[in-house]
């Protein structure tokens, strides 16, 4: 099992005029079959963490060490839009991402691809295909290097609510199934409440304000009373910790 | 790991509305062929009717007379020598250019300094006017084939160069960022993510450069060449065979649409097959 370990980080952004800090001191560590969302407002730093951990930028301070047992861990990663290559089909999206190749990962790149139900997009190219339909590759591409920590940067926030509902279902099977580690990224209470085992908030300015469990057992109906009344015990907490002062 | 696999959903049925919008582009395809048909019936019924009632017909002769001698041209082989030559010069100088224009720009599209450094001496070269380059490198290599080739590097080297800078620059930094977080190392980057997303602007640039490359090459053959089209155009000028000049230009037009549409835009057609306005 994967185990993130963040301590002390910060990120700046400089500009010609301003310095603007995107996360402030933020220290929290994710290990196990954990299903975490991170939550707060808009600009709150939360896309900028998941590409700090995931390497696409770099920290101002502080540590990531991201292990399996003694080595790095191997990362997924999915992004709020699919950022598929539109030159190449479906089938040769998950196998750019491979870093081996031979008829035994282009059959688990296709078993992956039938689990969230596209194994006949395989020859198509991505703009063929609905959105709906490319996050999902998206998904089956990060899931397909098979990857220790999967990050998802609100991967269905573009997405229509029946689509989005049907790939969170998709989503948490998959997770149960692989029992990866999966840091989730989310501006919706209700998708938090129904997806994770924990809940961190980030409020303006990058802070960490909370690190909540969620105990709730699985699968849980979002229509259901207890999602209901852990969503709206967190909106209070949410309220309560004034998440929008910087 | 479990394979507990979902059985898989059958394929996806054929769009009910799929034949109709087939028909649809086939009766679009042919309408473009008439009017294309029409403009030539058009121009060449213009010029018929210039020779015929306008201008003397040894100053315009009229079309038929023209496509005797272009005939008589290729019959006589004559076509092969001097359409070979002027090749020779465009394939070496415009491989030449194309593969210093697209390392310049991939260099300055990617570092503002290399930009600084080489943007006013590519821009200078993009706007001086091609009959000086033809001149210049006239007045130093003389006569014989290397003077043209050498204004054909200097002068589609700029067009390459700017097309790459441009396509450089848009290259989206999602995809970028995507293959980056997936492990994908800088030359992978380069011939999967940059490469093909640049080869609209590759097409763009063979396009603008080749047609620039045949006129340069054209007209330094005009200046300095022992062969080649452009000779043969200066030689039927000194005899003042407006019938001889006619069918070379118009052999050259030829050859220039075929390459245009038969090998460039096929190509570009297959190249660029995943886009949907290229699919259709």
């Amino acid at each position: 099992m994967a185990t993130i370990k963040v301590t002390d980080l910060r990120k700046e952004f400089v500009t010609d005029t301003s310095t603007v800090v995107a996360i402030e001191n933020v220290s929290f560590e994710v290990g196990g079959h954990e299903f975490v969302s991170v939550v707060g407002p808009s600009g709150c730093g939360k896309s900028t963490l998941l590409n700090i951990l995931s390497g696409i930028e770099s920290a101002t301070r502080g540590t990531v060490d991201i292990t399996e047992g003694d080595r790095q861990a191997k990362l997924g990663y999915v992004f709020q839009s699919a950022r598929l290559l539109p030159w190449r089909s479906v089938i040769d999206n998950l196998l750019f991402v491979q870093s081996t190749r031979g008829p035994q990962v282009r059959a688990r790149c296709e078993r992956y691809l039938d689990m969230v139900q596209l194994a006949h997009t395989a020859r198509q190219y991505p703009g063929q295909l609905s959105g709906g339909m490319q996050q999902r590759v998206g998904i089956a591409r990060a899931f397909s290097i098979e990857p220790d920590l999967l990050l998802m940067d609100e991967p269905f926030s573009h997405l229509d609510a029946i689509t989005a509902r049907s790939l969170r279902r998709e989503l948490h099977a998959m997770w149960q199934e692989t029992r990866k580690t999966v840091l989730f990224v989310t501006h919706d209470v209700s998708e938090a409440v129904e997806l994770s085992t924990r809940i961190i908030m980030l409020a303006r300015g990058g802070r960490l304000v909370a690190d909540l469990p969620v105990e709730l057992p699985f699968p849980r109906d979002p229509a259901s009373d207890a999602v209901a009344l852990a969503r709206a015990d967190l909106l209070r907490r949410f309220e309560s910790l004034d998440l929008l002062a910087t | 790991m479990q394979t507990n696999l979902r059985p898989r959903r059958p394929a996806a049925p054929p769009s009910p509305g799929g034949d109709e919008r087939a028909a649809r582009r086939r009766a679009e395809r042919r309408a473009r062929w008439l009017w294309r048909i029409a403009g030539y019936v058009f121009f060449v019924g213009l010029w018929q009717f210039t020779s015929s009632f306008l201008v003397a017909d040894f100053i315009v002769p009229p079309p038929a007379v023209i496509l005797t001698e272009m005939w008589d041209i290729i019959a006589s082989g004559q076509v092969w020598v001097h359409f070979g030559a002027t090749l020779r010069t465009i394939a070496i100088g415009f491989a030449i250019a194309f593969v210093l224009g697209s390392a310049t720009g991939l260099l300055m599209g990617r570092s503002r300094w290399w930009e600084a450094f080489l943007s006013d001496w590519v821009m200078a070269t993009l706007t001086t006017p091609g009959l000086i380059f033809a001149l210049v490198t006239a007045m130093i290599f003389g006569l014989g084939p290397t003077g043209p080739i050498v204004a054909v590097v200097v002068t589609s080297f700029s067009y390459v160069t700017v097309n790459v800078v441009e396509g450089v620059k848009a290259v989206p930094r999602d995809l970028t960022d995507m293959a980056r977080s997936f492990g994908r190392g800088p030359a992978q980057i380069l011939r999967h993510v940059y490469l093909p997303f640049l080869a609209p602007y590759f097409f763009t640039a063979t396009r603008y450069g080749f047609s620039i490359a045949w006129k340069i090459a054209t007209l330094a053959e005009v200046i300095v060449g022992t062969a080649g089209i452009g000779f043969m155009m200066r030689q039927q000028f000194q005899q003042f065979s407006m019938r001889g000049f006619l069918a070379w230009v118009l052999l050259f037009f030829a050859f220039a649409l075929f390459l245009e549409r038969v090998v460039l835009q096929r190509r570009m057609r297959h190249v660029l097959r995943w886009r949907p306005e290229v699919a259709r």
